[in-house]
């Protein structure tokens, strides 16, 4: 496990100085933002409105639980960020290594494949807390103006941890089957955008199958941890993922060293 | 140190290395010679452990890879044809990553940093990112990378392949500082390379080893023929016919001479240089003056070559027939 630390850290490291990073952390920031605020505006409009019908007429028909909703918004739409960002992230985790030829220094030295696809996704995940970091003051203002839920809000953010380590694994498994990473962004956009919609087509089906096409979605077991529920099926779901990506990660490494390069 | 057994890897259909059997003393540097595709990197790729051989076995200081993969690793310093650098990080953090993945102890890692750093010459750019530095720099910093464990055994693959002359001495010194306390195994396309670092040469074509010895003993065997370069003027007066036809005329009078195999002319300006070629341990030089002199020609210059080394191992790699002459034991052309 050593060695998985210092790869994990030295990817951290290389994430620092490569433009994509900062680029990533910079766009995610900023949508987060962006859509903070507006949520929030939002929100608050709504809930003015609200006061005015009862100030008019006595009662609202509009049932508002401004905290919650704004969480609930918020989270629902850092889900669809993160699926943007996170394959720039990921694309190059293996697909680099083999590029500039470092897979070959890895390999020959004393790490077990285990311990570099270990590494490798600590390194991404490390990089991943440094993204979601911006987002914490976003909480503190809320919870400043009396709206603090400190529940749903830990629940949301497991979430997040959960459902981007699952898109780590999984673009890291693409990373390591591709020798060009703009093939490994789009392959891992691909299966990542299947999985996260899936569910709406299970909106469509009226049968057996709905159940069976929503076990799959990411969406589905997200939004789970962003209404505050977090339950053991929605974590092993992830956890079944993210231990999927890494055995696929580590097969298709071993796998690869048999062709010719 | 390293004993290698029936080595065999194929590609589908392909062989690309052929039963390989050999083993290399400790402190002993074993260089391979081949063309590109002969099979010295797919052999070094199997022996570090990066590709899995089709067959054969391969033992490091008592280790059999197969069993014992990480020891194995851990006793071999490997340099790949292309330094395998982070170009992002700086010299010294891409030393000390690689001396944590090689498992050199935390007390000692510094120290063992400073000292690749020192022994690959690498102290004026130690905080320089990689990315930024020269070839010859890079290749510098894949050496420090292949010695920072101090592993018993270094395997350098086409080490100065890439680098300009003045790089390549520079690699090759030190290299040559590096003999003595490591077992060394590399490769190359360059004979005068091999014959400068390496005790022990194996020619590699085509996955099979065409032959084994010292460097010394084989560009002895490898010489094939002696060859005189003659530069001379034909004066228009001792010219027989017009300007075309003159260089016939040399051609002639040369092949006549007793002992000469080959004959070519080549005008420059109103200049001749005439190659003569002949068989090893021959020598036409004092037949030349008095042809020229007796002809009435006017002799500029005369100078004996011999093939070099490279081009003598091109015709014997293109060539099946040289086989036999380069097997051990069977006797040499003279």
């Amino acid at each position: 496990m050593r060695h998985a630390l210092a790869i994990a850290r030295r990817e951290l490291r290389s994430y620092f100085v490569s433009p994509i990073a900062y680029v990533v952390v910079t766009i995610f920031a900023f949508l987060s933002g962006a859509f903070f605020s507006n949520i929030l505006v939002y929100y608050v409009k709504q809930s003015t409105l609200a006061d005015r019908q009862i100030e008019l007429v006595g009662r609202s028909d509009l049932q508002l639980d401004v905290p919650t909703m704004v969480l609930g918004e918020f989270f629902k739409n850092e889900a669809f960020i993160l699926l943007l960002v996170l394959p720039l992230l990921t694309m190059g985790l293996i697909t680099d290594e083999r590029r500039k030829g470092t897979l070959e220094l890895l390999l020959t030295s004393p790490v077990r494949p285990g311990e570099l696809v270990a590494g490798k996704f600590l390194g991404a995940m490390a990089f991943f807390g440094v993204l979601l970091a911006p987002t914490v003051p976003l909480h503190v203002f809320l919870a400043r103006g009396g709206a603090w839920e400190p529940g749903l809000v830990l629940a949301s953010y497991a979430g997040l941890v959960a459902l981007g380590g699952a898109q780590i694994a999984l673009g890291l498994f693409i990373s390591s089957l591709c020798e060009n990473i703009l093939i490994s962004a789009f392959g891992t956009y691909g299966l990542l955008l299947i999985l996260n919609f899936v569910d709406t087509s299970a909106t469509l089906a009226r049968s057996i199958w709905v159940d069976f096409i929503n076990f799959f979605s990411f969406d589905f077991h997200y939004l789970n941890f962003t209404r505050g529920v977090l339950s053991v099926s929605d974590v092993v779901y992830f956890a079944t993922y993210i231990t999927l990506g890494l055995f696929l990660t580590q097969r298709s490494i071993e796998g690869t060293r048999f062709k010719r390069s | 140190m390293v004993s290698v057994q029936q080595l065999t890897k194929k590609f589908g259909r392909q062989v690309a290395v052929n039963s390989l059997t050999f083993e290399v003393q400790k402190g002993e540097v074993l260089g391979f010679l081949g063309p590109n595709g002969a099979g010295k990197t797919t052999t070094m790729r199997m022996i570090t452990g990066y590709l899995p051989p089709s067959g054969g076995r391969v033992k490091i200081d008592g280790f059999d890879l197969y069993d014992d993969p990480i020891e194995v690793k851990r006793r071999i310093g490997y340099l790949p044809e292309n330094p395998p650098v982070y170009p992002e990080l700086t010299v010294r953090q891409y030393l000390e990553f690689v001396a944590e993945i090689k498992d050199v102890p935390v007390s000692r890692r510094r120290a063992a940093v400073d000292r690749a750093l020192e022994r690959a010459q690498l102290g004026e750019v130690r905080d320089k990112r990689v990315g930024k530095l020269s070839k010859g720099f890079k290749q510098r910093v894949g050496l420090g990378q292949a010695i920072v464990h101090e592993p018993p055994v270094l395997i350098l693959d086409e080490p100065t392949s890439s680098l300009d002359p003045k790089q390549r001495v520079e690699v090759r010194e030190l290299i040559s500082h590096l003999k003595g306390d490591h077992t060394v195994i590399l490769s190359t396309h360059i004979l005068p390379e091999v014959s400068e670092i390496a005790d022990r040469v194996f020619i590699l074509n085509r996955g099979h080893v065409m032959a084994v010895d010292t460097p010394a003993n084989l560009s002895d065997r490898l010489r094939a023929r002696e060859m005189v370069t003659v530069q001379l003027r034909v004066p228009a007066s001792a010219a027989a016919s017009q300007s075309a036809k003159r260089w016939e005329d040399v051609r002639t009078a040369f092949n006549a001479l007793p002992g000469v195999a080959e004959v070519s002319v080549h005008p420059v300006d109103d200049m001749l240089n005439v190659r003569l070629e002949s068989a090893v341990g021959v020598d036409l030089r004092p037949e030349v003056a008095p042809l020229v002199v007796g002809r009435g020609w006017q002799l500029l210059g005369l100078a004996a070559d011999s093939l070099s080394l490279e081009q003598i191992f091109l015709t014997l790699v293109s060539d099946e027939n040289q086989e036999a002459r380069l097997k051990p034991g069977s006797p040499t052309e003279s």
